[in-house]
């Protein structure tokens, strides 16, 4: 919480990139919404406490910290966990004594967020990180730590996940309180989807590049890890519990309309792609048709076979083979 | 105290004198874990361990239902029927208590449910159509892999925190005692009258031995 209170503070003051990440710390929160909030002390700590000495520290700590590899994450490890505590390690003016370490994770992360303001320029490629590790102050030799542009798209979509999951516990909680009405299935589908790919507007352009990057070997098992819990995220919320083949069904339908919304989006030339939400929503209602039709279908099926049974033992009866007992 | 905490959940409510006064009582300590058996997981390796143990257990009772219910099917009208409806009453309220807490906690349910439905099925009409001694050893043989699975689960748990888990363990002990008494009727009921008895019971086992470890990942 303190961090939150600094940061917003901080944020009047300072206005960078960085501070358009949501800091609501969601339930669901994953360990980079931790570190995002970490990332966003250690920055603050840096500017608001100590100028430029800090930064120039700052920035010497992390290059000793690429110099010496094998004993970097022991220590780093064993004072991540002094970085994440919020206010205990907050030194006022007395300046040497920088707690600012960071994992490799959280550093990774903070430049990952940075190049992504160098995507629309760069693309989705090493120079775009190269370049956010220089506007956060490093050498573009911290690229090093990172083994293709793939890391970044992955850590966005990430990013986007998380958000999209605050977002929707968010809208959950207003119906739990009553102050907002639970939306039916498939428009609360429609609009998750929608917030979701709504994310990708800014980059729009360089998405194409970033889905091919996805589909590079090395990248497919994390990027199928990412879609698959995007996807059991929106039908949870949705209030799916099903616990047959239903989950299968329900899951590999999402994911079917969400790949092809993305493509379509990748190539809508409309205003505020209102093409893709069409396209969206006619998706959406074919699977919902064809759900009721499934279902009218077993319901004729089970009529059907009442009919037969009962024409059977019609038979029996007229033919007498009922009485032989 | 329910009441206490929906009153402050709907803060917009009009709250009634009643639900006021109950408001006005200083609220006991209510466990977090109250309505949940599972604890919130604390990383991703306790989640896949809880998720493997709830979604095999979920096969389980989800097969044993089929079992029971292609037994019915064949012997409905005869004088076991009613002994193997009761058993199978229970096995249902089984599946729905494992039903819910799969729903509570996103564990994913096996792939092979289409497999168990068919299999459970056919081998309970088929041992069933050996008459009541057959049905009542597939009985057996079933609820004797199912106990020990259940045991060896109690373990584990046990050998890890038996206080974090005390819920879980509370409902597989549970279970695991319906599934003797299963097991124990079936012996009553002349399940080893029937020739073939060894045989029969010990390729029973080790289909659900193959089905158990294969849930628990598929």
């Amino acid at each position: 919480m303190a961090a939150l209170v600094r940061a917003l503070r901080a944020g009047h003051g300072a206005g960078r990139a960085l501070r358009v990440l949501p800091r609501v710390l969601a339930p669901h929160c994953d360990q980079k919404c931790m570190f995002h909030g970490a990332v966003l002390r250690l920055q603050d700590e840096s500017k608001c406490d100590k100028a430029a000495s800090a930064t120039a520290s700052a920035t010497h700590h992390v290059h000793h910290d690429f110099q010496q590899a094998p004993p970097e994450d022991a220590v780093s490890e064993q004072t991540s966990d002094e970085g994440h505590r919020p206010s205990s390690s907050f030194q006022e003016q007395s300046g040497e004594q920088d707690e600012e370490y960071e994992t490799e994770e959280q550093l990774q992360a903070r430049i990952l967020i940075a190049a992504l303001q160098f995507v629309p320029v760069h693309g989705w490629s090493m120079e775009a990180i190269a370049a956010g590790a220089e506007s956060l102050g490093l050498s573009s030799a911290s690229t090093g730590m990172f083994t293709g542009a793939g890391d970044l798209v992955l850590h966005f979509i990430a990013h986007c996940n998380s958000q999209l999951i605050q977002i929707l516990a968010e809208q959950q909680k207003q119906v739990q309180l009553g102050q907002a009405e639970p939306k039916k299935t498939a428009d609360f589908l429609k609009d998750a989807v929608e917030t979701r790919l709504r994310m990708y507007a800014p980059y729009i352009d360089t998405w194409p590049q970033a889905m091919s990057l996805l589909l590079l070997p090395q990248n497919i098992p994390e990027g199928l890890k990412l879609l698959s819990s995007l996807v059991d995220d929106i039908w949870y919320y949705a209030g799916d519990r099903s616990t047959d083949m239903n989950w299968y069904t329900k899951r590999a339908a999402l994911t079917g309309i969400y790949n092809t919304t993305e493509l379509v989006m990748v190539q809508d030339s409309s205003p505020d792609f209102q093409e893709t939400w069409d396209f969206l929503h006619n998706r959406i209602q074919d699977v919902v048709n064809m759900a009721s039709t499934a279902k009218q279908v077993q319901s004729t099926g089970e009529a059907v076979v009442q009919g037969l049974v009962g024409a059977a033992v019609t038979l029996k009866n007229l033919t007498g083979i009922n009485q032989r007992r | 105290m329910q009441q206490a905490t929906h009153a402050g959940l709907a803060a917009f409510a009009p709250l009634t004198i009643r639900q006021f006064l109950k408001l006005t009582v200083p609220p006991l300590v209510v466990s977090s874990r109250c309505h949940s058996v599972i604890p919130p997981p604390r990383d991703s390796d306790e989640k896949e361990m809880l998720d493997r143990m709830l979604r095999v257990d979920h096969a389980g009772e989800y097969g044993a239902n089929r079992i029971y219910a292609g037994q019915m099917s064949v012997l409905r009208r005869s004088q076991s029927g009613p002994l193997i409806q009761e058993m199978w009453n229970q096995e249902k309220k089984h599946l729905e208590r494992f039903n819910e807490i799969l729903a509570e906690n996103r564990v994913r349910p096996t792939a092979l449910l289409p497999l168990w439905n068919i299999a459970g099925f056919v081998l309970g009409a088929s041992t069933a159509l050996l008459g009541k001694e057959g049905a009542m050893a597939c009985t057996v043989a079933v609820e004797e892999s199912i106990t020990e699975h259940y045991n060896s689960q109690i373990r584990a748990l046990m050998e890890k925190d038996p206080e974090r888990y005390t819920e879980l363990l509370q409902v597989i002990k549970e279970f695991r005692d319906d599934e003797m008494e299963h097991h124990d009727t079936g012996l009553e009921h002349d399940a080893e009258t029937i020739p073939g008895y060894w045989l029969l019971k010990t390729a029973i086992q080790l289909g659900c031995k193959v089905a158990i470890s294969v849930s628990q990942r598929i």
